[in-house]
C-alpha cells in the first residue's frame, strides 16, 4: 500500500519561477558585462535609476537583493563577520553588513568574484548609485564602500515630506521640479562618466516597460483580495525581484512573464484554489521586510492554515492615465508618470467622504489614523504580523504605532515577531511558532468583535 | 530680601539640572516657546518672529517605559528618550515642536510625536541628504514654506530686516561659543568637558540673548577662576552622535584626560561657523544648515562629477578639520562615540577610522546605549586607550 504524500503547505505558482529565474540571469548579466568591459552600476532599488542607467546602456546589480540572496542559502553569515572585523559596527543594516563583507573579499582578491559568491556573485562597480530615498543606510552604505572601490558614488535624492506638508500642492510641484533638476544632473554625471549623451527616445521605452510591469502587478494584486487567497506572500517576494531588481533586463521579457502570471493567478481566483494546500483559516498580512534567510517559517504558518495574502513592502503603486503629452521635457515626463500627490493618492484610494475626513485629521492632527491601513480591509486579514527588525530602523521605527492604529481603527490585531532581514541569529523560529499558535486565539476573537461592531469582515 | 540670582557657571548647572524652569516663565508671560529636535531646525526663523527655540532633549537617567509602546528598542535610544519625556508630559509646556529630515527614526518620531501627543503648532522640514545645487535650491523652498507656517501660527509677518537682526544675533551666540572654546586649548583648559555640557545645554533652553549674556560670564568666570580642571597626561577630541548628559564627559575626565575639543551636536557641531549674510537671508540660512553643518546625516563629497573616487582624498575632503581641531586644541587622541542603532554615524566610523590611522591620530571607538551603567564598561575602555596614547 502505497503512502500518500501530503503535498507542500504552499501552492506555488508555476509562473514565479520563470519569473523568478530572471533574477540569475541577472547576476549572470552583470558579470558578462563586466568581462566585456562594459560598464556595471550597483544601484539602490529606488523608483528613479534604474530605467534611466538601462537607457544609458549600464548594466545594474542590486546589493541590496543579492544579500538577501545570500540570506536565503545561507552564505550572509561568513561576509557580515567580515564586515564587523573590518570595523563596520553590528547594528547597521543586515543587507548593507553583507555587502561590506563581500566587497571587502572582492578588495582581498584584486576586485575578482569570491569563489565563495553564491549565484556567481557581483561584478566590481563602475559606479554606485546610492538613494536618499526610505532609509540612512542607502546613501551611507554606498559612500563608506570607498575603503574597497574607486567607483564614483551618486546619491540620488528624493524628496520625503512629512504627511501634511505632503497635502499642498505647492510642496507637490516643487518636489516634481526638484526631481525633475536632481535627474538631470544624475544624467549629466553619467554623460561625463560615459562619454555619451543619453538616449531620451530609449528613456521613454525602458520608464514604459517599468509602468507597464507596475500596471500588471497591480491587476494581479487586485486579484489576490479573492477568498481563498490565490498567491501566497512568499511568491510576490520571489516576483517581486525580477520586476523591481531586473537589472537590465529586456522589460518585455518581465512583462510577458507577468501576463503569464496574471493568467495564472486569474484561473485560481475561477476554481477556488488558494496559495496554500491547507483550508484558509486564516487571511494575514506581512508588514515590513521579510527574513530572507528562514523564509520556509511561512510555510510552517501555512501548515496551520495561515494563508499570508499582502505584505506591505515592494507593494505596486495604482497606474494611471496621465495626459502627459503637453509637457515637452522628457524628463519631466517621465517623473510626473511616477510621482503623484498626496491628494491624488488620496482620491485614488478612498471615497470622497473619507478623503474629507482624512485631509480634516491631517490638517488638524498632521496625521491622519486611517493612512497606511487600507490594505489591510482591503484584504480582509484577521491578523497582522510585524517583523520588527534588529538592523533596520526605517521600516521598525514605526510598527508598534502602526500595531496601535490597526487594532483602534480596523480592529485587527497584530503578532510582533523580531528579527532580521539577513542575520539568521537573530531570528528565533519555534518561538515565533509558539507565539504564533497563541496568536490565533486572539484572532479568533477579533473576529467575533469585527462582527459585533458589524464590520465587513 | 532681594533673591540672588545665580549668574555664569552656577546658572548654566542651574539651567542644565532644570532645563525647562525659564521657559515656563517664558510661556506664563505669554512668549512662544517652540521645542525642536536636532540642530537643524533652523533656530534664526524661530527668533525673527520673537519665538524662544527650545531643544529637546532626553534623559540618561530616566527608564523608557511609555515610548515602548510607540518603538521598538531597536530605534536610536537618544529619540525613544525624547519620545519617552514627551508621552509622559515633560514638555507639554510648548506651543509647537520643530524637526527635520536628520536621520530614519528622527523622521519617524516626528510623526509619532504629532500623532500621540499633539502639539498645537508642528512642521516638518525635509531637509535633502545631498549638497547638489538642487538640493540647496530645495532646501531654500522648505525653508520658505516653514517662514509661511511659523508666520501663521503666530500672526504675524517675519520680515526680512528681523530675520537679518535674528541671523547676527545668532553669529554673535557662535562666536561667543568659539571664544569659549579658546579657553579649551590652554593647558589644562580652563573648562571641563562636562562643563561645556552644561554651558551648551543651558543656552539651547533660553532665548539667544540671554544665552549670549549667560555665555559672556561663563567666559569671564572661568577665565579668572583658580579652581579649574586639573591637568592631566591625556588631552582628547570627542568625535561623534550625541552626548547631551555630563556623564560620559565625567566618565572620561575622571580618569587621567581633559576633554579638550569635540564635534559633536550638543558641543562645537552647531557653532563653529557662522550664517553668511545675504541679501535673501534665506540662501545665507539654507547654505549654513545644510553644508556648514558636518554632521554624518549629510552625503559630502568634493566633487559630484568625479569619475573616479580617491577614498583617502575623499576622507581628506570629509574630516580633515578633525586634524585641524586636534592640532589647534593639542589632542593626543580621539574617543570616537556613538549611540547604539545610530546608523549615520554608524556608517562613518571605518572612514573616520582610517583617517584618524592616515594622518597618525590614535582612536578608539565607544558604543552606548545611553543609560548609566552603559558606561562603566566602557570606562576600562578609555583606560586602555589612554595607557595606549601615554
Amino acid at each position: 500500500m502505497t503512502q500518500e504524500t501530503k503535498p507542500r503547505a504552499l501552492n506555488r505558482l508555476k509562473s514565479m519561477y520563470e519569473l523568478r529565474a530572471e533574477v540569475d540571469r541577472m547576476y549572470e548579466g552583470g558579470v558578462e558585462a563586466s568581462e566585456e568591459g562594459k560598464p556595471v552600476a550597483w544601484v539602490m532599488l529606488e523608483g528613479w535609476a534604474n530605467a534611466i542607467l538601462n537607457a544609458m546602456g549600464i548594466k545594474t546589480v542590486f546589493p541590496e537583493n543579492y544579500s538577501s540572496l545570500c540570506a536565503a542559502q545561507g552564505m550572509a553569515e561568513p561576509f557580515m563577520e567580515r564586515s564587523e572585523a573590518e570595523g563596520w559596527p553590528s547594528h547597521l543594516c543586515g543587507y548593507a553588513r553583507a555587502s561590506v563583507g563581500y566587497s571587502a573579499r572582492m578588495f582581498e582578491l584584486d576586485g575578482k568574484i569570491p569563489p565563495e559568491a553564491p549565484g556567481g556573485g557581483m561584478p566590481k562597480p563602475t559606479l554606485m548609485v546610492a538613494s536618499g530615498q526610505t532609509c540612512d543606510a542607502r546613501f551611507k552604505w554606498f559612500q563608506s564602500l570607498g575603503r574597497f572601490f574607486d567607483a564614483p558614488v551618486w546619491t540620488l535624492e528624493s524628496p520625503s515630506p512629512g504627511t501634511r506638508e505632503r497635502l499642498s500642492p505647492e510642496t507637490y510641484e516643487r518636489n516634481v521640479q526638484f526631481l525633475v533638476k536632481e535627474l538631470k544632473a544624475f544624467v549629466a554625471f553619467l554623460e561625463n562618466l560615459l562619454g555619451k549623451k543619453m538616449d531620451w527616445d530609449m528613456l521613454e521605452f525602458t520608464g514604459g516597460g517599468t509602468n507597464e510591469i507596475n500596471r500588471l502587478r497591480w491587476e494581479i494584486n487586485e486579484l489576490r483580495k479573492s477568498r481563498p487567497g490565490p498567491m501566497h506572500t512568499r511568491d510576490f517576494w520571489s516576483v517581486m525581484t525580477a520586476a523591481l531588481f531586473r537589472g537590465a533586463a529586456d522589460p518585455e521579457v518581465i512583462v510577458e512573464g507577468h501576463k503569464r502570471m496574471y493568467d495564472e493567478v486569474k484561473e485560481r481566483v475561477e476554481k477556488g484554489i488558494a496559495g496554500i494546500n491547507r483550508p484558509e483559516k486564516y487571511r494575514l498580512a506581512f508588514e515590513g521586510l521579510p527574513p530572507w534567510h528562514t523564509l520556509g517559517f511561512l510555510d510552517d504558518l501555512a501548515e496551520r492554515g495561515w494563508n499570508f495574502v499582502i505584505e506591505s513592502a515592494y507593494r505596486p503603486f495604482r497606474p494611471r492615465d496621465i495626459d502627459l503629452s503637453m509637457i515637452d521635457d522628457p524628463m519631466e515626463r517621465y517623473v510626473r508618470r511616477q510621482y503623484r500627490s498626496l491628494e491624488e493618492s488620496l482620491h485614488e484610494d478612498y471615497e470622497p467622504d473619507e478623503v474629507e475626513i482624512i485631509k480634516n485629521e491631517i490638517l488638524c492632527d498632521g496625521m491622519s489614523s486611517r493612512l497606511g491601513l487600507k490594505h489591510i480591509s482591503d484584504y480582509q486579514v484577521d491578523g497582522v504580523v510585524l517583523h520588527v527588525l534588529l538592523t533596520c530602523r526605517a521600516t521598525s521605527a514605526g510598527l508598534n504605532l502602526l500595531q496601535r492604529k490597526i487594532l483602534d481603527v480596523l480592529k485587527v490585531p497584530s503578532l510582533v515577531i523580531e528579527g532580521d532581514i539577513i542575520d539568521a541569529s537573530a531570528f528565533n523560529a519555534p518561538e515565533a511558532l509558539r507565539k504564533a499558535e497563541a496568536f490565533e486565539e486572539t484572532m479568533d476573537h477579533y473576529r467575533k468583535v469585527r462582527k459585533e461592531l458589524g464590520m465587513p469582515w | 530680601m532681594a533673591v540672588e540670582v545665580n549668574k555664569g557657571l552656577a546658572r548654566a548647572i542651574e539651567l542644565y539640572q532644570d532645563r525647562s524652569s525659564r521657559a515656563k516663565e517664558l510661556r506664563a508671560e505669554g512668549k512662544h516657546v517652540m521645542g525642536y529636535l536636532c540642530i537643524y531646525p533652523v533656530l534664526e526663523m524661530m527668533t525673527a518672529l520673537d519665538i524662544v527655540p527650545y531643544r529637546i532633549f532626553g534623559d540618561l537617567h530616566e527608564p523608557v517605559t511609555e515610548a515602548d509602546s510607540y518603538m521598538p528598542a531597536v530605534n536610536c535610544p537618544f529619540l525613544r528618550s525624547c519620545l519617552d519625556l514627551g508621552l509622559k508630559g515633560k514638555y507639554d509646556f510648548l506651543d509647537g515642536f520643530v524637526t527635520s529630515h536628520i536621520c530614519d527614526v528622527g523622521s519617524t518620531l516626528s510623526g509619532i510625536w504629532i500623532y500621540a501627543i499633539k502639539p498645537p503648532f508642528s512642521h516638518h522640514i525635509d531637509m535633502p541628504h545631498t549638497l547638489h545645487d538642487t538640493a540647496l535650491t530645495h532646501q531654500k523652498g522648505l525653508l520658505e514654506d516653514f517662514r509661511k507656517a511659523l508666520e501663521d501660527h503666530v500672526g504675524k509677518k517675519m520680515t526680512t530686516e528681523a530675520l537679518q537682526a535674528a541671523i547676527q544675533a545668532h553669529n554673535e551666540q557662535r562666536a561667543l561659543v568659539r571664544e569659549l572654546y579658546e579657553l579649551k586649548k590652554l593647558d589644562p583648559p580652563l573648562i571641563s568637558g562636562a562643563e561645556t555640557v552644561q554651558v551648551i545645554k543651558a543656552i539651547e533652553s533660553i532665548p539667544v540673548d540671554e544665552g549670549k549674556q549667560l555665555l559672556r560670564e561663563v567666559i569671564s568666570e572661568v577665565k579668572e577662576r583658580k579652581n579649574g580642571p586639573q591637568k592631566k597626561s591625556a588631552r582628547l577630541l570627542v568625535w561623534g552622535s550625541i552626548i547631551d548628559d555630563t556623564a560620559m564627559m565625567e566618565m572620561i575626565e575622571g580618569l587621567d584626560a581633559n576633554v579638550v575639543m569635540d564635534d559633536t551636536c550638543v558641543g562645537s557641531r552647531p557653532y563653529f561657523e557662522d550664517v553668511e549674510l545675504t541679501d535673501d537671508p534665506l540662501n545665507g540660512l539654507a547654505q549654513h544648515y545644510m553644508e556648514d553643518i558636518k554632521c554624518s546625516r549629510t552625503f559630502r563629497v568634493n566633487n559630484y562629477m568625479d569619475a573616479k573616487k580617491d577614498y583617502m582624498k575623499d576622507l581628506e575632503f570629509r574630516f580633515s578639520y578633525l586634524k585641524d581641531y586636534a592640532e589647534q586644541w593639542k589632542a593626543d587622541g580621539v574617543i570616537m562615540e556613538s549611540v547604539r542603532y545610530c546608523d549615520t554615524h554608524g556608517y562613518d566610523v571605518p572612514g573616520v577610522r582610517d583617517y584618524l590611522d592616515e594622518v597618525g591620530l590614535p582612536c578608539v571607538y565607544l558604543e552606548h546605549d545611553y543609560t548609566e551603567g552603559a558606561l562603566a564598561p566602557l570606562r576600562t575602555r578609555v583606560q586602555g586607550f589612554l595607557e595606549i596614547i601615554s
